[in-house]
């Protein structure tokens, strides 16, 4: 029996185990996306804030965590953490190690989200009696909301292909389930070309989404 | 935390770790012309006025973008021995990861010649050029301005991203440490300074590129002033 009649038998057994596994991809990409978001916000606003140690933290934070690669930083949580009495199962570390290096990669993007708004809307903002806080979360947060969905659809869709990585720390996801497969079945070329289907199921829908948001945000500009 | 034992084996194990990023530069530098080559031609081929070939070199970049990295790898990698084609493990991640930014910098020419104006390979047709020279000594030059800082950004991602090649074993920084933290078992000492070491690689290129798109968003403020005056 050829490789490909094998996988054809075998079909419904694989799907079972690959979508078991990409919901789990699902999981840590959504868990990452909102951590990096949260942190991307935290250290945006340390870089727009007028403290120079809240800046200098943020500039190490982002220097450090976009020059190093995802994959050391995974290592770093999961292996070296536990080595230091600290022990992450591994879909919480990987949901800290891509939050953490997602959020170096927003908080530069909110940034340049920030700075594209006119400097008259915060001191307007400030003329009216409010506070810096308050004038960047009610006034110009919410009008950098244009500029920054496309890199941020954008990232979501880089998130979601870099969650493979959580494999090698034995996070049951997508990649994982189909070493396990492969392994086991040795239909390596027919396993991972299944996996690259799943990922482009789910990635494919987010990158048009991702064009339409950015023919909106060129449209809002020539207006 | 640090002790004179810590020391002693950090002393012992940086010649291994510096040789190692040795090759994580060859395997980088090696994917990355792979890449820029490719792309460039992905991206004229997307451009072609023959369908088939526009049609297969977008299809191409989509698959790739879409796909994850590793995944990529290992169809390269462990697939292709079912077809007979057994690589190395150091020549399936150069051409996995040439192939892999390719679509990226595909993507990264098309916008730089589409931010040539019009005007200029209509005025190089005028005055007799092919299509082929217009793009050759007119459209390309001047694309370079808006290609350069993220085909920079490119070489950053390039070179973190050859730690994935770790997965299939080739040699590079990322399985030396893993092999000496299995070794010593002391993952956090080995990982972080390979984190440093992957710093000191990628810091100075993203200096590059701010300094780049500094001098890239200059010399368009000046051409600016000029034809104004």
């Amino acid at each position: 029996m050829t490789e490909w009649a094998r996988t054809y038998e075998n079909l419904p057994y694989f799907l079972d185990a690959l979508l078991t596994g990409a919901v789990m991809t699902v999981v840590v990409t959504a868990g990452s996306f909102v951590a990096a978001v949260l942190l991307g916000l935290l250290f945006a606003s340390f870089k727009t804030s007028r403290s120079r140690l809240l800046k200098a933290v943020a500039y190490a934070y982002v220097e450090l965590f976009r020059a190093v690669p995802v994959l050391t930083q995974l290592f770093i949580i999961y292996f070296g953490l536990a080595s230091v009495g600290i022990k992450l199962d591994p879909i919480s570390a990987a949901i800290a190690g891509f939050g953490l290096n997602g959020g170096a990669y927003l908080a530069e993007v909110f940034r340049a989200g920030i700075a594209a708004i006119d400097r008259g809307q915060s001191e307007a903002a400030i003329a009216i009696g409010m506070t810096r806080g308050m004038a960047l979360r009610c006034i110009i947060l919410p009008q950098t909301v244009r500029v920054v969905l496309p890199p941020i659809a954008n990232f979501a869709i880089g998130l979601l292909k870099d969650t493979s990585l959580a494999s090698a720390v034995a996070a049951p996801e997508l990649s994982f389930q189909a070493h396990m497969l492969a392994d086991r079945t040795f239909l390596t070329t027919q396993i991972y070309l299944l996996v690259a289907a799943f990922y482009l199921a789910m990635s494919l829908p987010l990158s048009s989404l991702s064009r339409l948001l950015e023919r909106r945000a060129s449209r809002g500009v020539r207006a | 935390m640090i002790s004179a034992h810590t020391l002693a084996l950090v002393r012992e194990w940086m010649p291994q770790l510096i040789e190692a990023a040795g090759h994580t530069l060859t395997m980088a530098v090696f994917a990355y012309l792979l890449g820029a080559i490719t792309g460039l031609l992905l991206a004229l081929g997307g451009m072609s006025r023959r369908r088939w070939i526009a049609l297969s070199c977008r299809a191409y970049i989509e698959f790739v973008r879409g796909t994850p990295t590793l995944t990529q790898l290992f169809l390269v990698y462990f697939g292709l021995t079912s077809f007979g084609i057994a690589l190395p493990s150091f020549e399936a991640a150069v051409i996995t990861l040439g192939l892999h930014y390719a679509a990226y910098m595909a993507e990264i020419y098309r916008s730089g010649i589409s931010s040539v104006h019009r005007g200029q390979q209509e005025a190089a047709q005028a005055i007799g050029m092919t299509r082929r020279e217009a793009m050759r000594y007119i459209i390309l030059p001047q694309s370079l301005r808006v290609i350069l800082p993220p085909m920079t950004n490119s070489a950053i991602s390039l070179i973190k991203d050859t730690s994935v090649a770790s997965l299939i074993s080739a040699p590079e920084i990322m399985l030396r440490a893993n092999d000496l933290a299995s070794q010593y078992y002391m993952p956090m000492e080995l990982y972080l300074i390979t984190g440093v070491m992957y710093f000191l690689m990628a810091y100075p290129l993203s200096l590059c590129v701010r300094y780049l798109e500094y001098a890239t968003s200059r010399s368009h403020r000046l051409t600016a002033a000029e034809a104004t005056t």
